[in-house]
């Protein structure tokens, strides 16, 4: 793609050691919210590094940090200990190298889906011929040509979220940082959605940092994943997934995928209790038996 | 919500656009064809507009106006008197009377086209300080912090407490009196923008920067466009309340003018000409809120496909 060519054409080996752009790494990074009386610890001491080109997942139980973590490599939250670098340079704020999808839908309603995609190559000052081929052949290539000029309220959530990738992806960024993009999906659109990304990504080859929760998701997308731990969020586990590329539908009937899946899933239970721990304490899960019986809750009083 | 509305204006959204791409990319294939435009496909469109939504509304509006219409006839025509005093009050036939004399006088005209021009000025004065500062002040705490006290002491005074004091600031009448439409105008249009600022979803703000948008960019091309429907909002509360403030300041200090007009014809004992005067500023205002509405909807085309249909 000529897109990818755009950035990368400028400027090579600035670090003397890579020549593939889109270096994320992460050391000894701990967050902490609020004053000394209401001090969180967010996130403890966590390193983590995404190599040029690779598909790394972030996965934990909710409020483990994660997204908090993609927060402070997209430029929006400052770390309190330690320092995230893209290429060897610090990250201050956010900029257009870096790419990120939202969890929420964030396309500009008062812009057509064409405009959206077009926004940040109009940010950098690409003339607006050059910036209508980019859009449209990005348009193009998530099947959303022919609704160019339409509004993102005229949307389904998945094809939002299509246009909010491929409008991340218009600006050539090294890399792309995907926060739970597909959270706010149904089930089916979900799967749908995997098999686009990872077809899109097969294209591009960029680094890419992908929140989830979803396990078969992470193990579905990822050449790696990080498992975290409950707040503090820390690094539980580092796990490679060797499944072959291109990957498809009918591998997450396979063997190998089936034995990843069970094993992260017991990692993860183990955080997803311990998150919960307040809650259960005293009884465990099997306080949560099924003594109501059929008549239901109004029995017992 | 009528489904025949937002369908045509999903027509309409797409037959605007395809003029676009042909001077923006000269050298892209261009699939779409120039659409002709014949006088019947025009006056099947016409005849597609009147639906049973649209028919039910204009009858509504009928019946709303009517009922203002025959309550004032059959008070004056058998001179209600109970309470209310329909004795004095000029009938429908005088005042149509005074509009085919008095109506098409350099006058009357005059005094419309003098009202106006007072809105216009003062209106504008108000937009042109109102959005920028409420813009600045719903995005910057530190702007806020300076502005708003101010602005919170000023704004319970109605802008028809601002007379005296505006005759005396400014040097001529005609100053005074747009100065008081500006003050009518201002704090609606301040405050509903500070809001638009305030109810944008922060996501929108945040992928802008991602995008590259550095801060100026960001205000253009984000918190602008992003707190338009509330402006707008703001510019047709504004806008009543200019007129408000403008009769109220032309009945006290004017010459010339709509409120000039009717508060002379009341010194002269010309019942008629009040009430045409106080028609006069009701189809003015009318008009005024209805150019609003007109601008609004253009320069916001993706506003009829917003969940819940904000407008």
């Amino acid at each position: 793609m000529t897109m990818v060519e755009l950035n990368n054409g400028g400027q090579t080996d600035l670090a003397g050691v890579h020549s593939a752009k889109g270096l994320i790494d992460v050391r000894n990074m701990g967050v902490t919210f609020g004053n000394d009386d209401s001090r969180v610890v967010a996130v403890k001491d966590v390193s983590l590094n995404v190599q040029p080109g690779e598909f790394v997942s972030l996965i934990g139980p909710s409020g483990c940090g994660k997204s908090t973590l993609l927060s402070i490599v997209a430029g929006f939250v400052k770390p309190t200990l330690g320092e995230a670098t893209l290429d060897g340079r610090p990250i201050m704020k956010p900029g257009s190298e870096r790419g990120v999808v939202f969890q929420q839908y964030s396309l500009f309603p008062w812009l057509t889906v064409r405009k959206n995609v077009e926004f940040g190559l109009k940010m950098a000052g690409v003339e607006l011929g050059k910036r209508n081929v980019t859009a449209r052949s990005l348009l193009d290539l998530a099947g959303l040509l022919s609704f160019e000029n339409h509004y993102p309220d005229q949307l389904s959530g998945g094809m939002k979220q299509r246009i909010g990738i491929i409008r991340a992806l218009a600006t050539s960024p090294q890399v792309l940082l995907m926060d739970e993009p597909f959270g706010a999906l149904d089930t089916q659109t979900r799967v749908v959605m995997q098999e686009i990304l990872t077809n899109i990504w097969q294209q591009f080859r960029i680094s890419v940092l992908f929140i989830t929760h979803d396990i078969e998701e992470s193990i579905f997308l990822s050449d790696r994943i990080y498992v975290m731990t409950a707040r503090p969020g820390r690094i539980k586990a580092e796990i490679k997934v060797p499944l072959p590329r291109p990957r498809n539908a009918a591998m997450t009937d396979t063997p190998e995928f089936m034995n990843l899946v069970q094993e992260l899933k017991g990692l993860i239970r183990e955080e997803s209790l311990a998150a919960m721990a307040p809650e259960i304490k005293d009884r465990g899960l099997t306080g949560f038996g099924m003594k109501v019986g059929p008549k239901g809750v109004g029995e017992i009083f | 919500m009528a489904p025949d509305k937002s369908s045509s204006q999903v027509e309409s959204a797409q037959q605007a656009e395809p003029a676009k791409p042909a001077d923006a990319a000269p050298d892209m294939p261009q699939p779409e064809t120039i659409p002709t435009v014949s006088l019947r496909e025009i006056v099947d469109n016409l005849l597609k507009k009147i639906t049973r939504e649209r028919i039910i509304t204009a009858v509504l509006a009928c019946i709303s106006l009517g009922t203002l219409f025959i309550v004032w006839y059959l008070g004056t025509r058998y001179r209600f008197e109970f309470y209310i005093r329909f004795k004095n009050v000029p009938t429908p036939a005088e005042v149509l009377q005074q509009l085919t004399q008095v109506g098409l006088s350099n006058r009357y005209l005059v005094n419309i086209a003098i009202s106006l021009r007072r809105i216009l000025i003062g209106f504008f004065f108000a937009i042109g300080i109102g959005v920028p500062l409420g813009l600045m002040i719903g995005k910057y705490p530190r702007v806020r912090d300076l502005f708003m006290p101010a602005v919170e002491v000023l704004r319970p005074i109605p802008a028809i407490a601002w007379v005296p004091m505006s005759i005396m600031l400014w040097p001529n009448n005609e100053a005074a009196i747009v100065f008081i439409t500006f003050i009518g105008a201002f704090f609606p249009i301040l405050l509903n923008t500070i809001h638009g600022v305030h109810s944008m979803d922060g996501v929108l703000i945040r992928a802008a920067r991602c995008l590259g948008a550095n801060e100026a960019q960001l205000f253009w091309n984000v918190i602008l466009p992003g707190s338009l429907p509330h402006i707008f909002t703001g510019l047709a509360v504004g806008m009543g309340v200019a007129w408000v403030s403008l009769i109220a300041a032309e009945l006290i200090s004017g010459q010339f003018g709509v409120g000039y007009f009717t508060w002379e014809a009341y010194s002269l004992v010309n019942y008629p000409a009040i009430m045409l005067g106080m028609i006069t500023i009701g189809v003015l205002g009318l008009a005024c809120s209805g150019v609003i509405r007109m601008v609004g909807s253009l320069l916001m085309p993706w506003l009829a496909f917003a969940p819940g249909g904000k407008r």
